[in-house]
């Protein structure tokens, strides 16, 4: 794999979950590559990495558009650095390191140079987290307040939002139009296989 | 060329009621100047409904260090958001005090427009359970008219802005003229039919009665369900002074509209005793001006309208203009907002909706309609509806990947919420008064407002949420929150009183037709006329009275009593 691929893939947050493992040095040099040629204000280089690489597991590219596909690390990156207040912004940080001092720990290694399933080991700890802290410290459900106080309910937040507001997002993952042009309330879909979201 | 300054009818205010009373006085062959405080709006350019949230800086989220700097009151309204923040004031340009105990929520739009471009649509009849209430409760004054004087003007404006609703035949909640009502989605439906058997018929749910357009009417278009009214519509589907109003009033040829014109006085013949000019501070020169015609209407909106007759003392009137009885600014009232409960409703699984419904669901007063409610007086109404969760109910999941991925991205589960809208008796004690210490960006003085909730507020509040809740759980709603947010006065919207009408002029600031008792050329038609709050919506019965109060005015002219 040539490093201008790797750039490529990188760029599409695909390459950590795709690159054999001989790469990563290769990795880390494109890394600091394509960090010279972003515009991310708030972000250094290693955490844009890290929430890009986070952003494409939780809403990876399927047959449609991922998070990374859409710029969701370039949003959130806009979120850090004009909409939340110093106190937001440093219980972000600190959560991008403590995803690190967890990688670390159990793999010796920072999170994005972890396998995919030792990341979504590390992801699957960080949701057990959300919901110690939900539990601890309730809140309505129909609280729409977008500021959190767990790092990783905020960064699920900002993921699934910059995804579903972006355009291929909102219009080819939800079909959204901007001019429906007619209300139909009971209109009959196809309900979602092995899903089950009943209350 | 030197500005006109003499017209026949002058008009403060472009809003609900300001672009009323420049309709039927203009259409009634009078030359009207209407006085608006904020800029002109341009629907091509400035209406934002189809602008889609990838085209906005923050998604949608807004410019929160903005807002919160420059809007802190107005950014807690849902529409003063990335889009709509334009349509509302800027809290810094317009101040007012509270005592610390007291807080009020003052939300407020000026532009050519007014907050018709941004409210909330709703339009219901008042009945006369509500103008017969002070008087039956021994409370206030008594209201000067009764549902008999009002029907034929909610006919007469409800033929023109175009309601859309479901006729029940209720008498606390008499059905307007309406147009094809929109659709209830199939849970709000089966919720309906549930709700209607467990409380043996003396419950219903409705869909809401809007001021959106179901069909085409007259230039108007039928809504295309695009979603957020509170952007603009630049098909005109919505009621506003900008898409209706202010229209037909340019047809006559007869309308100036004069933005950036801040009113701060109105000037009184001592010989004659009318108002014989309208003061203004244009906000762009900052040049003084005075207009000058024969009959004056207040259309600023309640605390505006009463903000400009206090800062008019004169020595016939040291409290105020047209201020003989000692009311001007006090007997403020809003609407008990934000207290209900919410909870999933199980089944339609297999059904959805298309389209973005600009309209929820109204259930009308059931509390002291028949039977007495031992623990407070009046009532209220519940506005909801049912909905399918979004890909924002993702956020508090922990599954990530391509299969979380697809399941958000499909309709989650229904939801189904109910807030209750609750009357608030008149109070003298809620009042305003001018504050000459504290003044606006263009030197005016301001309010100091002092209003709170009171005992029988507190237990409609209690029992809207608790009431919600029983009727969840009838509609077999799992997971039910219900919640008694306490939401400042001000909030919903609503603010009304401080210039009421009755039969005494010892009592009441204006007469049955909005007339001023003491200045019979000086009428008040926005929701400062109001002598009680009801429960329900009131801009439709705002709009009725203005074009009753011009023809009044219109006659009275023509018999030369103006």
């Amino acid at each position: 794999m040539h490093r201008r691929d790797v750039l490529r893939l990188l760029a599409t947050g695909t390459a950590l979950q795709l690159a054999p493992r001989g790469l990563l040095v290769t990795l880390a040099e494109a890394r600091r590559l394509l960090s010279d040629q972003s515009t991310l204000r708030t972000l250094n280089p290693h955490q844009a990495a890290t929430v890009r690489t986070i952003t494409d597991l939780i809403l990876p590219r399927t047959d449609t558009p991922g998070a990374a596909d859409v710029g969701a690390t370039e949003f959130i990156d806009l979120l850090l650095t004009e909409w939340y207040s110093q106190p937001e912004q440093t219980l972000f940080m600190n959560g991008l390191a403590d995803v690190d001092s967890r990688s670390k720990a159990l793999f010796s290694k920072e999170f994005v140079d972890c396998s995919a399933s030792q990341q979504s080991e590390i992801l699957a700890a960080l949701g057990d987290h959300m919901i110690e802290d939900a539990t601890e410290h309730p809140r309505p459900q129909f609280e729409t307040s977008f500021t959190e106080t767990n790092f990783y309910a905020m960064l699920r937040r900002l993921t699934l939002t910059a995804y579903f507001t972006s355009e291929k997002g909102a219009t080819e993952q939800l079909h959204f139009e901007i001019v429906p042009g007619m209300y139909d309330g009971c209109h009959t879909i196809t309900p979602a296989k092995g899903v089950s979201e009943q209350k | 060329m030197s500005e006109q300054t003499t017209y026949d009818a002058i008009v403060v205010g472009s809003g609900i009621t300001g672009g009323w009373a420049a309709k039927e006085l203009t259409e009634k062959g009078l030359k009207t100047l209407v006085l608006e405080a904020g800029r002109p709006i341009v629907p091509e350019q400035d209406y934002i409904e189809h602008v889609p949230t990838w085209e906005v800086k923050f998604r949608g989220l807004g410019d929160r260090k903005q807002l919160l700097a420059d809007q802190p009151i107005q950014s807690t309204c849902y529409a003063c958001d990335e889009w709509s923040s334009k349509f509302f004031i800027k809290d810094k340009e317009l101040p007012y005090t509270t005592p610390p105990d007291k807080p009020f929520r003052w939300i407020r739009g000026r532009q050519v427009g007014g907050r018709s471009i941004t409210w909330g649509r709703q339009s219901y009849r008042w009945s006369d359970l509500d103008f017969e209430a002070n008087s039956r409760d021994g409370i206030a004054v008594d209201w000067p008219i009764r549902y008999k004087d009002i029907a034929p003007w909610y006919d007469y404006v409800e033929q023109f802005a175009g309601i859309s609703g479901e006729a029940l035949g209720l008498p606390q909640l008499p059905d307007s003229k309406f147009l094809p009502p929109m659709e209830m989605n199939c849970t709000e439906k089966l919720v309906r039919e549930r709700i209607s058997k467990h409380f043996s018929g003396e419950r219903v749910l409705t869909i809401g009665r809007a001021a959106i357009l179901t069909q085409q009417h007259g230039e108007r278009s039928a809504c295309h369900y695009c979603g957020p009214c509170e952007r603009g519509c630049i098909t005109r589907s919505y009621f506003s002074s900008l898409n209706a109003t202010l229209p037909a009033a340019e047809k006559t040829g007869r309308i100036t509209i004069r933005p950036f014109s801040v009113v701060h006085g109105i000037s009184f013949d001592s010989k004659t005793r009318r108002a014989n000019g309208v003061r203004v501070i244009d906000s762009r020169t900052r040049a003084a001006i005075e207009f000058r015609a024969k009959v004056v209407f207040l259309c600023a909106s309640t605390l505006e309208s009463t903000r400009i007759l206090l800062n008019s003392s004169t020595t016939e009137f040291p409290n105020g203009l047209a201020n003989s009885s000692g009311e001007l600014g006090h007997n403020l009232m809003d609407h008990l907002m934000g207290s209900g409960a919410e909870g999933y409703i199980p089944g339609n699984e297999d059904k959805s909706e298309i389209g973005r419904r600009p309209n929820g669901i109204y259930m009308p007063r059931f509390r002291n309609v028949k039977s007495k409610h031992p623990d407070f007086l009046r009532g209220y109404g519940y506005q909801g509806g049912a909905y399918r969760q979004g890909w924002e109910r993702g956020v508090a999941m922990v599954s990530f990947g391509p299969e979380f991925k697809n399941s958000i991205s499909r309709p989650g589960p229904w939801r189904f919420s109910l807030y209750g809208f609750g009357e608030c008796l008149p109070n003298h004690n809620n009042h305003v008064e001018l504050d000459k210490q504290n003044l606006d960006a263009w030197g005016i003085p301001t309010l100091r407002i002092s209003c709170a909730w009171g005992e029988n507020e507190e237990a409609i509040r209690k029992d809207m949420a608790i009431a919600a809740a029983e009727m969840l759980a009838a509609a077999g709603a799992r997971n039910i929150e219900a919640g008694a947010q306490e939401d400042p006065p001000g909030f919903a919207i609503h603010e009304m009183g401080t210039a009421r009408m009755g039969r005494d002029p010892k009592t009441s600031v204006l007469n049955a037709f909005n007339q001023s008792h003491d200045v019979k050329n000086l009428f008040v038609t926005d929701g400062g006329a109001m002598v009680s709050s009801s429960c329900v919506n009131p801009s439709l019965t705002y709009m009725a009275l203005t074009a009753r109060a011009c023809d009044y005015a219109v006659n009275q002219m023509k018999k030369g009593e103006l």
